[in-house]
């Protein structure tokens, strides 16, 4: 639609547009936003969570042809990609967008997919903010989800925003309790997202997100641990706010304690400036001929398993040893308690595990293998193992 | 592109027994394949599926392509009609308790 | 043979609690299936079409009566009375519950057997030759060797999660009857310069849906490096090996990615450093395992009652034509036992079946059975003056067929009676084959072919080597099967050629029937066989049989 004029700046037109709807129900502020001359080009960005079918079935009542973005930031439950192609069909909606992260950055940012352990809003910024940028270029504004109840950030939500002067930012359910978001699902027989069952409130990435306990705020589950509430896409330019990495367990022997390393995490990119005592985040892609002549200097390594059935960090480990390293050896990112036996054969001193892991899989099934040097093949086999 | 929908019915493995089994309409798992629920409309389907994923004493749901018979769906595919019966070699499986289609 | 010392029956035993322990976590639901799902696969259990399998291993195709008796008893009590034997020198049980799996799998451990590394992205059960510490052209049993292998892959810290499947066979015989070029490294023994036995390393061979011969990246291995050479090759591998694409990840792709000169000094340089941590224990362990291998108490008694049986019995003089291999001994036999009977389902035996072999084992065999890839059962020292009576037992029980390395003996995976991969059956075009072939009576004057058979691209049922080779796949939805001709898994190894465009099931049984006569009309005489006359001509005469031109099928 060719407008006749150019628009008036972004600030004054959220300011109007808000004075104009205050007290318009969600669909009619939809429905005015989606032809209100003030606004231009239009786009809805819906991550197929937990409560967006209410969005995009209201939007499906107006204009099944309005854009829908799609963030798949390759992180996501699988349950959300079936639920996304499910939803999309039961409600007709014609253009959806489904927009993944760049295939270069991702090489360049997080070959190994970890980048989320030590820096989730670089993480975020990587797979969601800077995608969504480029998607929403030649869009005027764009249709979110978001709510007041839904952390202490969005506590004064508006329904029009104004984004940085760059767009305008439609949030139709900002005055939206739980109760009305339940009830609309109910009312409209929508279909939930497979994960709520299984005590999922908030659905993001599969890394980042765990279950909320009953009596916890829905969002509790997103970033347990870390003083992350918002993802990025919500933060103008998408500013990073640094916060610790997710609380973690650390299994030995012994049994389960918590992190006793306060200190950084070194890439192996800054072990040439790494001083004594320094600690060394590696994965399955690093080169450990880089880490030769370091190894004496450091006080501990962690070798990230992308996946449990990614055993490239046992060889990994293996290798360290046969390098001469000595330090703590950890083993980092997804094991599993069945894997415990091998991690210590392979030369690694403690395997750290998320929160949600360690629930399901109590100390006592990984303590069912502290009697890793029995039965070894290998030490029968050969010496100095 | 789309292809249009054949209809389909949800089936698994019993996570105890490994038993064929199959999604009914109310809900319930059959070994029987005539008293699955045939289902015409993707979108349902597909929720049916998600459904059967989540369920938690069934291994590897999915959907099977199916046929309104004189007794209930049937098999279209020759490997679920082998599923629906058993194998070919053996009176085994299904066909071992007259459930077979 | 090998029996358990005290560390094989405890590791053994504390797995089979493990598993139990799994199971049970499963059934709880504090494993999820994607959890549960390699440590079931680590153990030998399947979810197939109709529900569980598990697969349990015969460590290089060795195993005794007490054993065969356990199998027999474990497919009565748990499953339907029979049990499968493999192309890997496994048997598969095909409708346990997951509930009885742990007490399968102790009844297993009672006896010194075990489902693990059956299945997984791991390094799997080592097969070998069938007739090794029999066969007349042994330089050496390698079954010492494989067992020390078995010991050090089991459980191997290192390799329980590779980026997939990985598998070792291994010969002692320069006949290579373990298809040794086929797998992800083939063992072939070799005399070195000065007379020690070594082995010739091959890589990265498989059939599957890249079929390709092994490459020798080391001509010869001194034995006394096995161990730490295979390792380097498995943790070179480890590292390299593609997780992105499970079509791409096996050791076969890693070579042709990187090229075979830089994995070859890849894993050289791993050697030299791997070499260093075994110093002799090794060396040791073998030498303690090769005294259990020592050949049984060899019988001398005269040949009189097996001369008289084969002047007086021609169903006698035809079975030990086509079942018996020279045994290093002259007086003794390797006998093969057919599991293809007319109308029998490959490789499949029945509980009462099994019990009679564990018998006839300990009457006339030193309690010694072999399970081939080829699916059949060989009892591998038999006194020929004891044939007669093995016969006649033999023949009372329909276990008499003489068919070995004929026509009728075919190989086929179980296909999709049974698979949850297969695109097509394999079992009925293989009960079809065999009795056409038997109506036919013309088995004898055909002679010596391999037909194999495979219900899906995987090529369990190794058609690519076979002479002729059919590949069921799924053609929108209706069975459809592809014929390769030429195939060989031997020494000569070749990958057998697509002939050309697939029939359907009702076409596949005359097609190979038309393969058949082409080849008595195509021979030189009764002595050159199939693959000798293939060899010779070509494929284009066989094809024309296969696809006789539009005229002439009107005409006809």
């Amino acid at each position: 639609m060719p407008l006749e004029a150019p628009l008036p700046p972004i600030r004054e037109r959220v300011a109007e547009l808000n004075r104009r709807y205050r007290h318009h129900s969600a669909a009619a502020v939809l429905e005015h936003a989606l032809n209100d001359p003030l606004v231009g080009p239009v786009a809805l960005v819906s991550s197929f969570g937990a409560e967006s079918v209410v969005l995009l079935h209201l939007v499906s009542t107006i204009d099944r042809s309005l854009p829908v973005i799609f963030l798949d930031t390759e992180m996501l439950f699988p349950e959300t990609l079936a639920y996304q192609r499910a939803v999309s069909e039961r409600l007709g909606l014609g253009d959806v967008r489904v927009i993944r992260p760049d295939r270069e950055a991702l090489f360049a940012r997080d070959p190994d997919a970890l980048l989320y352990r030590s820096d989730p809003d670089a993480c975020c910024a990587l797979r969601k903010s800077e995608p969504l940028a480029r998607a929403l270029e030649g869009f005027d504004a764009w249709i979110t989800g978001r709510k007041r109840f839904q952390g202490k950030a969005r506590a004064a939500l508006e329904l029009f925003e104004d984004e940085g002067g760059r767009r305008i930012k439609i949030n139709p359910l900002a005055h939206w309790s739980p109760r009305d978001v339940q009830d609309y699902i109910v009312n409209n027989r929508l279909p939930r997202h497979p994960l709520v069952g299984r005590g999922y409130p908030s659905i993001g990435c599969r890394v980042c997100t765990t279950p909320a306990g009953e009596s916890e705020p829905p969002r509790a589950g997103r970033w347990r641990g870390s003083d992350k509430e918002e993802c990025g896409i919500h933060f103008l330019g998408g500013r990073a706010v640094p916060g610790p990495a997710p609380k973690t367990v650390i299994v030995t022997d012994t049994g389960f304690a918590s992190d006793d390393w306060t200190g950084p995490w070194l890439t192996p990119e800054a072990l040439e400036r790494a001083g004594r005592g320094a600690a060394l985040d590696i994965g399955p892609e690093t080169d450990l001929g880089q880490l030769a002549g370091h190894l004496e200097a450091l006080a501990m390594i962690r070798v990230n398993f992308p996946a449990f059935s990614d055993g490239r960090g046992f060889t990994i480990a293996r290798q360290l040893r046969r390098m001469g390293y000595r330090g703590r050896l950890r083993a980092g990112g997804h094991l599993i308690a069945d894997q415990y036996a091998m991690a210590r054969r392979s030369g690694f001193d403690e395997v750290e595990i998320a929160a949600d892991l360690a629930e399901r899989q109590p100390q006592e099934h990984w303590l069912a293998r502290a009697d890793w040097q029995q039965g070894d093949y290998q030490s029968r086999l050969r010496e100095g193992f | 592109m789309s292809r249009r929908f054949t209809p389909k019915i949800v089936t698994a493995n019993a996570l105890e027994e490994g038993d064929v089994i199959f999604l009914t309409a109310d809900d319930i798992w059959s070994r029987d394949h005539r008293e699955a629920e045939l289902i015409e409309d993707e979108a349902r389907a597909r929720l049916r599926l998600l459904h059967a994923l989540s369920q938690p004493h069934v291994v590897g749901a999915c959907l099977a392509e199916a046929r309104m018979g004189e007794n209930g769906p049937e098999p279209v595919r020759l490997r679920d009609a082998i599923r629906a019966r058993g194998p070919s070699n053996y009176p085994h499986g299904k066909q071992e308790h007259g459930l077979h289609v | 043979m090998y029996e358990y010392d005290d560390f094989d029956a405890d590791f053994v035993r504390a797995r089979v609690a493990r598993f139990r322990a799994q199971v049970e976590r499963r059934l709880e639901g504090a494993l999820t299936e994607e959890e549960f799902r390699p440590l079931r696969l680590l153990n030998g259990l399947y979810l197939q079409l109709h529900g569980y399998m598990l697969r349990v291993a015969i460590p290089y195709g060795t195993l005794n009566g007490r054993q065969m008796r356990q199998l027999a008893m474990i497919a009565e009590r748990w499953d339907k009375g029979y049990g499968h034997f493999t192309t890997r020198q496994n048997v598969q049980f095909n409708w346990p519950r997951l509930s009885d799996v742990p007490d399968m799998l102790e009844a297993l451990a009672e006896v010194g057997m075990h489902a693990i590394q059956t299945s997984g992205n791991t390094i799997r059960n080592v097969t070998a030759d069938h007739f090794a510490g029999a066969a007349a052209d042994e330089i050496e049993d390698p079954r010492p060797h494989a067992e020390l292998l078995r010991q050090w892959s089991t459980d191997h810290p290192e390799f329980q999660f590779l980026p997939r499947k990985f598998k070792i066979a291994i010969t002692g015989s320069p006949h290579d009857r373990a298809v040794t070029r086929a797998n992800d490294i083939g063992l072939r023994m070799v005399r070195g310069p000065g007379g020690e036995s070594g082995f010739e390393v091959s890589v990265g061979g498989g059939l599957g849906r890249t079929p390709v011969a092994g490459r020798v990246i080391r001509p010869f291995l001194p034995a006394a490096d096995l161990l730490p050479y295979v390792e380097a090759i498995v943790s070179t591998y480890n590292m390299l090996g593609r997780r992105d694409n499970k079509y791409k990840a096996r050791i076969k792709i890693t070579l042709l990615e990187h090229g075979p000169e830089a994995l070859t000094a890849r894993i050289e340089e791993r050697f030299a450093q791997l070499r260093r941590e075994f110093r002799g224990t090794d060396r040791q362990m073998l030498a303690r395992i090769r005294r259990q291998f020592a050949p049984p108490p060899f019988e001398e008694k005269p040949l009189a009652p097996y001369e008289a049986a084969r002047a007086a019995d021609p169903v006698f003089r035809a079975w030990t034509d086509t079942n018996l291999t020279p045994h290093r001994r002259a007086d003794h036999a390797i006998v093969t036992v057919s599991l293809k009977a007319p109308g029998a389902t490959p490789g499949d035996a029945t509980s009462a079946q099994m019990r009679l072999l564990a018998d006839l084992a300990g009457k006339y065999g030193h309690d010694e059975l072999r399970i081939s890839h080829e699916q059949n059962i060989i009892l591998p020292h038999v006194h020929r003056a004891d044939l007669p009576a093995l016969h006649a037992a033999l023949r009372g029980a329909g276990l008499a067929t003489a068919n070995i390395g004929l026509a009728s003996d075919i190989i086929a995976c179980p296909g999709m009676d049974y698979c949850a991969l297969a695109t097509a059956r394999s079992i009925p075009v293989a009960r079809g084959i065999a009795a056409r072939i038997g109506e036919l009576k013309l088995e004898h004057e055909i002679g010596p072919l391999k037909i194999r058979i495979s219900g899906c691209i995987n090529a369990c049922g190794h058609h690519h080597v076979g002479h002729i080779g059919i590949l069921g796949l799924d053609r929108a939805g209706v069975e459809n099967y592809q014929i390769t001709l030429g195939g060989d898994g031997t020494e000569t190894f070749a990958i057998g050629k697509r002939a050309g465009p697939g029939f359907a099931h009702d076409e596949i049984v005359p097609a190979v029937e038309r393969l058949l006569r082409a080849y008595l009309q195509l021979r030189r005489d009764r002595r050159e066989t199939f693959i000798e006359t293939f060899r010779r001509l070509g494929g284009a005469p066989f094809r024309a049989a296969l696809y006789p031109s539009k005229d002439k099928a009107d005409a006809a």
